[in-house]
């Protein structure tokens, strides 16, 4: 799994909760695919000078002007591709990314909330296996320093972001599994029988 | 103080006004409960070192269940995975008690009324000074009984010398569970009391004879005091002289009228008159004759009781109402006095020879019945108190029988059986008085016992020093809780969870109440469990086999010609 652009930061709700708009048909020469950024893709936001924030996909918004809008069109779909370009081009997919952390191109990590904040239209790159790999690296056990800022941010979307985190995790670190099952075992828990009643 | 290395910082004050509370890493994991610690104040204009107790450990950082779930899985690598690599991560917040500061020209603790103020550092009490805080005493002191170390420290680290002078003044008590090393204890006490720097005059009553292994104290050195020149003999060396049941007599004469009634339970009203008339008068005869009203003979006693019988009163002439009655009890006293082997016409006990300077004496009792066994130790005690008393006042002189110029220690096992809580028996009333009036003349006793809740209440609240040990019934628990005052409620609940040979130790023989571990005994320890399944084995063994054939084996029989005549 290579390095592919998603898209860029349009805005930020917050220091660590970005927006990005993801590349259309057009706009570059191979769209993203939906697998690209789905719900826990690890994503990089580039600060430049070899930095980026790392992040995850927590959210997907599509983006539509035409929604809402009672009064007929005098051109057809396909008329407007040439009439009316910008048009289609205001319809959109937004994917929220969380920063959870930065890193070099030396491997230098950071896990939890960034020092630095990423500037508009910043380039959004889907994160390879082997830069995943690095950004969890930790002597001896792999790293998820960011896990609590995850779940003390109260999104409902918390505990199965973390879960699919964790399930990439397993993948990427398969002498480790005994440990993040721990974790996933009392996530698992918190997620499917703590709503029912399940104590703690 | 250790004033380098603060233990902990203060947090604030505890439930009641002398308790405070402060939070520890303890990386060492030397604040165990009942530890000591101290901090710093300015009480009067002088900075002092202030003394607690810590009475209970709280820790404030656990993991959650679920950092648990796998035992094969260190919950402290799941927390390095979320970013936590601190290993030592624990945290405490302890509770102590306030004790004081130490005052040297008083000798014990001064409660300052002043609790540390939040932030301040509390550190561990050092070695050196917690021995000299704890008790009055320094090891080797006239006066005095090493008996082991601080719990809570290392092994000899903070010794435990108890001041004996109390101890020997003010009586003692010992209790346990059996098998929590209450003997083992006693034996250790025993051992520092005939020490060189002690030499006291001891006697233990001792129904079950496990005591008899102090007898190795006349030859272990280290009960020698030695002499400047190596050659000569040991200028002291403690004699241990065992009486075995039968070696000490209870002239029948030195019996009370409540000893005779309690040695023929279920007299009948009749029968107790005619007893005390005729226990009057040979008493009185006996004083009128020899001068001494304990000189009479259970034969003249029965001689008395047939006259009486059979009228021969001057008042009652002719008149032989009682004839069966004093047969009777004749017949009573005859199988009561004669088939003893504690009762005799004319030997006594002798109290020289009993108590004595450097000298412990051992009353086995361990073959001799339960009533004997009171009647014995309330004679005992009762000759004792007297004689010391009595020579105390002046009214008796060297060589007199009563003459006793020495204070005297009484060890007695199973004090439950002297003073049950169940009921008066002969020997309570006695024990009472010493425990009582005691101090005056120097008479002590240590009292023994493995069931408290059996020891009458009174008896065991006036032992001013209490040793406890493993105690796991709630019954006992609870009587030790109600009648041993000076012992706090942090250090009651240890009395479950106390293991073989740790006590604590409360009253006056301490500054302040303490756990202590008991030192290793010079001498053999006597009262070891019968091992029942090593005997059986041992049945079987082929020597024992053979050897229960050879004795059991009929003799063998000559050759005869001709038929057996063995089976006719």
């Amino acid at each position: 799994m290579s390095t592919i652009s998603l898209g860029k930061i349009i805005k930020s709700n917050s220091h660590t909760d970005y927006v990005c708009q993801v590349y259309g048909p057009g706009e570059v020469e191979t769209p993203p695919a939906r697998e690209d950024y789905a719900f826990g893709t690890f994503a990089r936001i580039g600060l430049g000078d070899d930095r980026w924030l790392i992040g995850i996909v927590y959210d997907t918004m599509l983006f539509n002007p035409d929604f809402g809008r009672l009064g007929p069109r005098l051109s057809l779909e396909p008329e407007l591709a040439v009439f009316s370009p910008d048009y289609l081009n205001e319809k959109a997919t937004l994917v929220g990314i969380a920063a959870v952390g930065m890193m070099d191109a030396t491997s230098n990590v950071v896990q939890g909330v960034p020092s630095l904040a990423a500037s508009t239209d910043a380039l959004v790159e889907r994160m390879s296996d082997a830069q995943v790999r690095a950004f969890h690296q930790g002597n001896p056990t792999p790293q998820l320093a960011y896990a609590p800022l995850l779940l003390t941010q109260g999104s409902a979307l918390a505990l199965p972001l973390l879960r699919t985190v964790i399930a990439r995790l397993m993948a990427l670190f398969p002498d480790q599994t005994d440990l993040l099952a721990v974790l996933q075992d009392d996530l698992t828990w918190k997620a499917q029988v703590g709503p029912l009643g399940g104590a703690r | 103080m250790n004033e380098q290395h603060p233990i902990g910082l203060t947090k604030g004050p505890g439930e009641t006004p002398h308790e405070f509370t402060f939070v520890s890493p303890d990386r060492g994991q030397v604040l165990k409960v009942s530890e000591f610690v101290a901090y710093r104040a300015e009480v009067d204009g002088q900075e002092r070192a202030i003394l607690a107790r810590v009475t209970n450990r709280c820790p404030l950082r656990l993991y959650p269940d679920t950092f648990l779930a796998d035992p094969n899985i260190n919950p402290d690598d799941v927390a390095a995975l979320v970013g936590y690599h601190q290993r030592g991560h624990e945290l405490f917040e302890l509770t102590a008690t306030v004790i004081g500061y130490y005052d040297e020209t008083l000798g014990d603790f001064v409660n300052p009324r002043l609790p540390p103020r939040t932030g301040r550092p509390i550190y561990l009490a050092a070695d050196e000074e917690l021995a000299r805080m704890l008790t009055k005493k320094r090891p080797g002191e006239v006066g005095t009984a090493h008996i082991g170390s601080l719990l809570s420290r290392d092994k000899d680290r903070v010794p435990i010398t108890l001041d004996l002078r109390p101890i020997t003044s003010t009586h003692l008590a010992i209790i346990a569970s059996t098998g929590a090393g209450k003997s083992y204890l006693a034996a250790v006490l025993i051992e520092e009391m005939m020490k060189p720097n002690n030499r006291a005059a001891i006697l233990i009553v001792d129904p079950h004879g496990e005591y008899d292994t102090l007898a190795e104290m006349m030859n272990h050195e280290v009960f020698f005091e030695q002499p400047p020149d190596d050659t000569l003999q040991p200028v002291y060396r403690p004699e241990v002289k065992i009486f075995k049941p039968g070696d000490v007599k209870v002239r029948a004469s030195a019996l009370s009228i409540g000893d005779l009634y309690y040695l023929l339970p279920n007299l009948s009203e009749r029968m107790e008159y005619l007893l005390r008339r005729a226990y009057h008068d040979v008493r009185e005869q006996s004083r009128k004759d020899k001068g001494d009203a304990e000189r009479w003979t259970p034969a003249e006693l029965q001689i008395r009781l047939r006259q009486l019988g059979e009228g021969g009163d001057e008042e009652d002439e002719g008149d032989d109402r009682y004839a069966g009655t004093a047969d009777a009890l004749i017949w009573r006293l005859e199988s009561v006095l004669d088939q003893s082997v504690i009762f005799d016409d004319f030997q006594h006990l002798n109290l020289a020879e009993l108590f004595r300077p450097g000298r412990c004496s051992v009353l086995q009792l361990n073959e001799v019945d339960e009533r004997e066994q009171r009647v014995m130790v309330a004679t005992l005690l009762r000759r004792l108190f007297r004689a010391r008393t009595q020579t105390a006042k002046g009214q008796v002189d060297e060589g007199d029988e009563l003459y006793l110029p020495y204070p005297a220690f009484v060890l007695i096992e199973e004090a439950h059986r002297f003073a049950p809580a169940s009921g008066d028996v002969v020997s309570t009333g006695i024990l009472k008085q010493v425990l009582a009036e005691g101090r005056k003349f120097g008479v002590a006793v240590g009292l023994i016992s493995q069931r408290p809740g059996k020891l009458d209440g009174d008896v065991l609240s006036q032992c001013n020093t209490q040793f406890i040990l493993r105690i796991v019934n709630p019954v006992d628990q609870a009587r030790v809780a109600e009648s041993v005052e000076t012992v706090g409620r942090d250090l009651l609940r240890e009395l479950p969870a106390l293991t073989k040979g740790q006590v604590i130790v409360a009253g006056e023989a301490v500054n302040t109440p303490l756990l202590c571990r008991v030192r290793t005994r010079h001498t053999r320890h006597g009262a070891e469990t019968r091992d029942a399944p090593a005997d059986w084995m041992r049945y079987f063994e082929p020597e024992e086999q053979s050897r229960r054939e050879r004795e059991t084996a009929l003799p063998v029989q000559p050759r005869r010609q001709g038929k057996s005549k063995m089976f006719k």
